[in-house]
């Protein structure tokens, strides 16, 4: 171990986090592997840890012959000041390497608040910051994650992005780069060859244009650079033969889902209006659950851990989601391993789930109505009866649950006040149904009630949204809080405005905003999702030093002819298929779930034989 | 409560903590395929308790475990077994049915290596034994229980022997100190040294367990 970093660990908090060597992390020798790829996560070890993308493609890549992956995370702030001070540059936590040396760096975007890390820590790797600035191949600098559906902003720091799905293309494109440094190629020609490769964006062979008035005119595709008209995501679509981690890393000190995540399927048949996920991991593709079971239990067996998690974007409309939960439990329940449900919608949450959930632990119960009228629920084409939440409460509070948290959104496109009053109407709704239904009245019940400030979102059907005004929020915000305050079971908590407002600007950003981006964290910014260091000051002095207004983004409406940042980005879900889905909005009309009937939103034809959830 | 294991911490898993280290070896069990007893009530879960606290950062050859085999597994295959399941820089060097009360475990044999790279470890030597020898000597140290903060101890009672020798760069001190009721963390003879002589300071100081020992002297086990 490096004597200066000895030294460093001793004086920061939780130095485990820095120190690699955990159960499972794969270490190769030098001399028997060719490439050595960082896999950087712009955030605290943490967070990044409980990834499961991350998991997945560590373990995808370390099953390449001949590569090396190996994990970086964001060091927190005092173990950046004492690397800085010691000139201890980034280092790969497998072997204590700078990545500088490596021949790939990787980082996964999840969220825009993580942007400034991005760019903190190529610095701290001592790796310039633009493509521009690094003229040799090697170390290639990409991304893929959420981010890269809208990979403008980061454009001219990165060489290429990865859009969709890794599993299948991030072997190719590194087998490329291992064939483009063998044979000598130069970093334009490697790109070149990049750009034909399905899934691969490579941000310098599309050149921006812009209006008078701000907006873009076109996307233009360099001349002679053979890049695509359009990059289509990339998809697994045989899930049950992708790679699935069941043995992996298992961290020495806590992280933040610090169990077995089993991931039930891909995509979601609910169509929600608002929710990009929805729209881009399109078309659903469920996982066998013998598969999943067996997958199951080999992890717990493998990892040790007494929890296990089924992770989807929407687990209860897994179909054979009570087959897999018994057959889980028959292992976990001997064993105390304890089994829990994210995701879970509060319509088709049934007696008969619960009881099984809870025959080993008991979790909290979350739900997430999002709006407070049936309304408003149906502009968003959230499908959740009122009925059938109250009625899932109901079977939840009978079966001694006493906390419920609700989640919503302010701000959703057709929001009236009689919308944010619905709100408080439905969270006591809930506790009339507490009052109703349960077996214990003097425990009391803890209602929760959560509002975000709406951020609209690229490929979804309020890409054309503005953001409503900070002003328009707080009165919202107050609104409902008077709504609320002479109910004493009910708690309310809203959303720090100032992180949706810069998620709102850099979520449907152009390339223009790499400036703000760099003179921000010139300027100190980094771990932009963390209170400790978000200071929407630097990031408004950034927006002003580059000439450029925050709220033409966040709180501009687009017209429909509007050309797009992420134009050339193509998630297969038409834009017609969006742009209907808004006017139905504004009709409140729903649009049924995929199962119920196609609603032809294009993401079949990722698939042969164009044929969803199978 | 029957079962003990001996184990060292060394490289990485110096930094580990004493309650990841606790988590570490409940879920190694796990791995390991080796049952052992759960605590009771309303959250059971596998029962191990680790003597004496390490601090973060020090290395160690002698640490104890104690825990319940339960039926099926023999003591003599479980190193192998949890050593395959363990993080790296975790060795279990041995499993045996405890005898003796961790009480009787008196003192503990450290190693302490404090850096010079400017070559001024004669006279570092000279300024420890110096403070070492004599009747009693005070040092500041934090306190939960001081409403300061702060609190003073005599680390001389707590010193059964000490002897110095040199490596290039680095003198090392080796010495038994008392281990319990109350122990004494080596480090405070370093903060004792930085106390009287601010221009002697090490470099850096690491510090390693080598072996725990009973009130005879003799390896505790």
């Amino acid at each position: 171990m490096d004597r200066r970093l000895e030294k460093i660990l001793l004086s920061v908090q939780k130095p485990a986090r820095y120190t690699g060597g955990e159960y499972g992390a794969v270490v190769k020798s030098r001399e028997q592997v060719d490439t050595r790829y960082a896999f950087c996560f712009p955030d605290t070890y943490e967070i990044g840890m409980s990834n499961l993308g991350m998991r997945i493609l560590y373990g995808v890549i370390n099953g390449m012959d001949g590569v090396w992956c190996e994990r970086v995370f964001a060091p927190w702030g005092d173990m950046e000041e004492a690397m800085r001070r010691e000139g201890l540059p980034l280092y790969g936590l497998e072997s204590g390497d700078p990545i500088a040396g490596f021949d790939i760096i990787g980082f996964s975007l999840g969220y825009e608040m993580a942007y400034s890390n991005v760019l903190n820590m190529l610095d701290l790797a001592g790796i310039p910051l633009r493509s521009a600035d690094r003229p040799e191949l090697t170390p290639l600098v990409v991304a893929g994650g959420t981010c890269c559906y809208d990979p403008e902003p980061l454009a001219p720091f990165i060489d290429l992005f990865v859009l969709g799905e890794g599993e299948e293309v991030t072997p190719e494109y590194i087998c490329l780069y291992r064939q483009a440094r063998d044979e000598g190629w130069t970093k334009e020609e490697f790109l070149r060859a990049a750009a034909k490769i399905e899934g691969i964006y490579v941000p310098a062979f599309y050149e921006p244009v812009y209006k008078e008035d701000g907006t873009l005119a076109e996307m233009r595709v360099r001349e002679g650079s053979g890049a695509p008209e359009t990059v289509r995501k990339r998809i697994v679509e045989d899930f049950d033969h992708s790679y699935f981690p069941v043995k992996t890393i298992i961290p020495s000190t806590e992280i933040v889902h610090d169990r077995v995540m089993l991931e039930l399927f891909r995509g979601c048949i609910r169509g929600c209006r608002f929710c990009q996920a929805g729209y881009t991991y399109r078309p659903v593709r469920n996982r066998d659950p013998k598969l999943l079971a067996e997958y199951g239990k080999a992890a717990c067996e493998d990892s040790g851990y007494q929890e296990m998690t089924l992770s989807s974007l929407s687990s209860t409309d897994y179909p054979c989601l009570l087959e897999l939960c018994d057959d889980l439990l028959d292992y976990c329940a001997p064993r105390d391993i304890g089994l829990s449900l994210p995701s879970l919608r509060a319509d088709t949450f049934s007696m008969n789930l619960m009881e099984r959930l809870q025959r080993v632990r008991k979790g909290g119960l979350t739900f997430a109505p999002e709006a407070g009228t049936q309304r408003l629920r149906d502009a968003i084409n959230k499908n959740l009866r009122e009925e059938d939440l109250l009625q899932s409460c109901r079977t939840a509070f009978s079966g001694g649950w006493n906390g419920v948290k609700l989640y919503f959104m302010l701000g959703l496109p057709t929001e009236t006040d009689d919308d944010v009053r619905g709100i408080a109407d439905l969270a006591r709704k809930v506790y009339f149904a507490w009052k109703e239904c349960t077996p214990n009245k003097a425990r009391g019940v803890r209602i929760t009630v959560s509002t975000s400030w709406f951020v609209p979102k690229a490929h979804t059907a309020f890409q054309w949204e503005a953001q409503i005004t900070r002003e328009e929020y707080q009165r919202r915000v107050d609104l409902l809080r008077d709504e609320l305050k002479r109910d004493k079971s009910i708690t309310y908590n809203w959303h720090d405005p100032e992180t949706s407002w810069l998620e709102a600007v850099f979520s449907r950003g152009d390339r223009r905003l790499a400036d703000v981006l760099e003179h921000a964290w010139r300027h100190g910014a980094k771990m932009d999702a963390w209170s400790e260091y978000f200071d929407l000051r630097r990031w408004t002095d950034a927006l002003e030093a580059c000439g450029l207004d925050g709220d033409f983004y966040a709180h501009r409406e687009r017209p429909r002819d509007e050309v797009f940042p992420w134009c050339r980005v193509d998630t297969m879900v038409t834009p017609a298929f969006l742009w209907r889905e808004r006017e139905r909005c504004y009709e409140s009309q729903t649009t049924p779930d995929c199962r119920t009937k196609c609603s032809g939103c294009g993401a079949n034809r990722l698939l042969k034989g164009g044929v969803c959830d199978g | 409560m029957a079962d003990r294991l001996l184990f060292a911490k060394e490289g990485r898993a110096r930094y580990i903590s004493h309650l990841d280290l606790m988590r570490t070896f409940q879920r190694a069990f796990a791995r390991a395929k080796i049952p052992i007893k759960h605590t009771e009530g309303f959250h059971p879960h596998p029962f191990v308790s680790i003597a004496l606290p390490l601090s973060v950062g020090y290395g160690s050859r002698c640490e104890i475990l104690e825990f319940g085999l339960l039926e099926g597994t023999g003591r003599e295959e479980v190193p192998a077994r949890l050593n395959a399941a363990l993080p790296e820089g975790i060795t279990v060097r041995e499993c045996y049915p405890a005898a003796r009360p961790i009480k009787e475990l008196a003192f503990v044999d450290y190693e302490a290596v404090f850096d010079y790279p400017d070559g001024l470890t004669p006279k570092a030597e000279e300024a420890l034994r110096a403070i070492l020898s004599r009747e009693s000597v005070l040092v500041r140290k934090k306190s939960k229980k001081a409403k300061t903060g702060w609190t003073e101890v005599d680390i001389i009672p707590r010193i059964k022997s000490w002897q110095f020798s040199r490596r290039p760069g680095a003198l090392v001190l080796e010495g038994v100190l008392a281990a319990q009721e109350p122990g004494l963390n080596p480090e405070l003879i370093r903060a004792a040294l930085c106390a009287e002589c601010p221009d002697l300071a090490p470099d850096f100081a690491s510090f390693c367990r080598r072996e725990i020992l009973d009130g005879e002297g003799k390896v505790f086990r």
